[in-house]
């Protein structure tokens, strides 16, 4: 008298229900974070790498980024407002940036007539260290020093930096248009680029 | 509540029957689900059966434990990749076959989340259904009063002025005023009390249901990380801050709380003298942060135990060392470098510490230095030794390399190792370097100087969301463990016959539904007390069972 058929028929729904919702642990949704044998040591999150592409005019809006430029004079980002730009997070400490940093080089020499503006964002360096960074890889574009990380914190609501590098590619309208974690190589970084160029002409 | 279970009855033919008037053959019946000898409807409901049995979920815990060991054992990805690298180098043949069987990663291996989903599984599926039936026997009504009351364990008669019917009434009536559950019948009511045990048994196992739920969610939604911090520094809890981050299944970068914590000032006091001389009496970081761009800064002062409590993520402070600032010059006279490394302690006595630092857009080559920070430099037998934690007399001593790093290459590296294979020693003579002092590197390679020293602490950033709620859910888990320990259900009955001169024979008596009926005993002879009062009735007779109108 006390298991009528539907009643029971109830217990198992829930019953699956409830280790279904358990189940999502078993789902590997792509975690953040060290994976694989060949990632880094134990000083900073690499992210898990790959390029995301938004919707060209439905991308998320880009935030204001604003902050003092390694020579010490304050920049901000509206000052580039009607030109493609590309955010690149680096650190001269960290191995995949060096790896990628002649790329953006050249890549920045390529793009800069066509008007797109190169920006990076310097983590947990000095400024004198960044600078040698700079004249080493003979990057021709500046970079703010961002010790507190209140830039990456701006991000967070957007596209945030998962990892470093990360690289954004931010469009004319100011809306995101692909990020790319991890070092950029530069046949997918030009494309990319073209396609900002492009998309909002 | 016992199931009894009714043994299939084969039908008799029917022409054994057809002639003697009973009434029609049982049909016979052929499984459970009727389908068939034994159908895949029925296999299906004997393998729920069996997954939801307690044996079978012992089995599954045990294995879950079982499969925990190699986690332990082996170096794991998520938490040292660097130690699963070596374990490569050290054994060639045998990683790749571990790496096959995801022993390298165990908890988010497939067989490990088969384990602890079948035991969810299986928990859940003993549970649910449990909790269903307790809420039906909670709402249950009392059972008829048996024939003969006399049988009971505990019984008693009395006689009553009143006629049967007011008895009975007067009877409910007082039963219900002592919080009975009461069913009345033709000529006798039956009253029950102690649901609060069905009750605290629900609970229970509610309770239990929201433990399971309370840990998945802390570790769906929950994460870890890892961050050193210099003296002077700050840093916004983003990825690219932390130095290592581990975060549960289903967190992304975006759900990182947005706070940022400034170190100010770090604080040690060591024990100066006696036979504990040199351990740590007291750390003090005084930090300031805000929990959120653009809020208030907020002061704290971190100890160790008392973590920081931001957005409901919790702070703890780990560890400390130190971290001599060094500037270098390279041969073209640039200054390459201009900061705080930070040095790991390697010896507990006088926090001796090694570090490493890179130099690697130095010209006309890359260098690198390893060495040691003396706090408190001592010459024992021509060996420089640190002889107390706190910075009396600090020094560095360094050795110098020049050549290729390795950065370049993209292949991470951690920053406390060096890899000199690329690299040649350069001959510098070794003297230990004071604060403001600098060592000119030979060939025109440039120069270091170590200008003065920080400290820094390590901090230790968890947010686990599921902690509060399995708090209460084991809260609640004994709560009604002890409910269902402590109350007892009873039950009496009452049955009024007519007596002698228009009144009632009352017979009245009780069963405890559990064992210990020896606090039932003195209730059910204070209620008879209560109700002989009530009734009228002339003082019961003794509690064996005895016929009707006992005299005075």
């Amino acid at each position: 008298m006390l298991w009528r058929p539907r009643a029971r028929r109830a217990a198992r729904v829930a019953a699956l229900g409830l280790a279904g919702a358990l189940a999502l642990g078993a789902c590997d949704s792509g975690a953040i974070g060290n994976s694989g044998p060949g990632s880094n040591g134990q000083s900073f999150v690499s992210g898990s790498p790959g390029t995301t592409v938004y919707g060209g005019s439905s991308g998320p809006v880009a935030p204001r980024v604003a902050g003092t430029l390694l020579s010490g004079s304050k920049f901000t980002l509206a000052q580039d407002h009607g030109h493609v730009v590309v955010l690149n997070f680096w650190g001269s400490w960290c191995t995949p940036c060096r790896a990628e940093a002649p790329s953006l080089s050249r890549l920045a020499e390529h793009f800069t007539p066509s008007g797109v503006r190169f920006l990076g964002v310097d983590i947990r360096d000095s400024p004198a260290t960044a600078e040698a960074f700079q004249r080493d890889f003979r990057i021709g574009y500046p970079s703010l020093n961002d010790p507190g990380d209140e830039i990456a914190l701006d991000f967070r609501d957007t596209v945030p930096p998962a990892g470093i590098p990360t690289t954004l590619v931010i469009g004319r309208d100011g809306r995101i248009a692909a990020r790319v974690i991890g070092e950029v190589s530069y046949p997918g970084l030009r494309g990319l680029i073209s396609q900002a160029l492009a998309q909002s002409a | 509540m016992t199931e009894v279970r009714v043994p299939a009855v084969t039908g008799l033919p029917d022409d054994a029957v057809a002639g003697r008037g009973s009434p029609a053959p049982v049909p016979r019946r052929r499984g459970p689900g009727g389908r068939g000898p034994f159908g895949t409807l029925d296999w299906a409901r004997w393998g729920w059966r069996q997954l939801t049995s307690m044996r079978t979920a012992l089995i599954l815990l045990f294995l879950l434990a079982l499969g925990s060991v190699p986690g332990s054992v082996l170096p794991q990805q998520g938490i040292n990749p660097q130690a699963v690298q070596q374990y490569y180098a050290a054994h060639p043949a045998l990683a790749p076959w571990l790496a096959r069987f995801s022993l390298f990663n165990v908890f988010a291996a497939p067989w490990f989340a088969a384990i602890y989903l079948l035991l969810f599984l299986s928990l859940a599926g003993c549970v649910i259904p449990r909790t269903f039936r307790l809420a039906g026997s909670a709402r249950q009504q009392p059972p008829r009063a048996p024939r003969n009351l006399s049988r009971l364990p505990l019984a008693v008669t009395m006689t009553s002025p009143l006629p049967p019917d007011a008895a009975l009434a007067r009877a409910s009536a007082l039963l219900a005023g002592k919080r009975f559950r009461v069913r009345t019948g033709d000529g006798w009511i039956s009253a029950e009390k102690g649901y609060l045990r069905e009750a605290g048994n629900l609970l229970f196992h509610l309770a239990l249901l929201g433990l399971l739920a309370a840990v998945g969610m802390g570790g769906l939604f929950g994460y870890k990380a890892d961050r050193l911090l210099v003296a002077g520094q700050s840093f916004g809890n983003t990825v690219t801050a932390l130095d290592q981050f581990r975060p549960g299944r289903l967190v992304s970068a975006s759900d990182l709380q947005p706070f940022s914590i400034a170190l100010n000032s770090f604080s040690a006091r060591y024990v100066a003298s006696g036979p504990d001389m040199g351990q740590p009496a007291a750390f003090n970081a005084h930090l300031s942060y805000q929990g959120q761009p653009g809020a208030a800064t907020q002061h704290y002062d971190l100890q160790v135990n008392h973590p920081l409590n931001v957005d409901n993520v919790k702070v703890y402070l780990i560890g400390h060392g130190y971290a001599p600032v060094f500037r270098v010059t390279d041969g073209t006279g640039h200054v390459v470098f201009n900061g705080p490394v930070p040095f790991i302690p390697v010896s507990l006595n006088g926090l001796t510490s090694e570090g490493v630092i890179k130099v690697p857009d130095a010209h006309p080559q890359q260098l690198g230095f390893a060495g040691v920070f003396l706090p408190t430099t001592v010459d024992v037998g021509g060996k420089l030794e640190s002889a107390f934690p706190s910075p009396y007399r600090p020094a560095v001593s360094l050795v110098a390399y020049a050549g290729n790093l390795g950065m370049n290459s993209g292949v991470p590296q951690s920053v406390y190792q060096l890899d000199t294979a690329a690299m040649h020693k350069l001959p510098v003579k070794p003297r230990p370097l004071a604060p403001g002092q600098s060592v000119k590197l030979p060939g025109g390679m440039g120069t270091l100087t170590f200008t003065g020293y920080r400290q820094w602490i390590s901090l230790a950033i968890t947010y686990d969301p599921g902690q509060l709620p399995a708090l209460i859910a084991a809260i609640a888990a004994l709560a009604g463990l002890l409910i269902s320990f402590l109350v007892r259900r009873r039950r009496v009955f009452v049955r009024a016959g007519p007596g002698t001169g228009g009144g009632a024979t009352v017979e009245f008596g009780g069963l405890a539904r559990t064992e210990s009926s020896e606090t039932f005993g003195a209730e059910f002879a204070t209620l008879s007390r209560e109700l002989s009062t009530a009734l009228g009735a002339v003082a019961p007779s003794s509690d064996l069972p005895s016929s009707s109108n006992g005299r005075e």
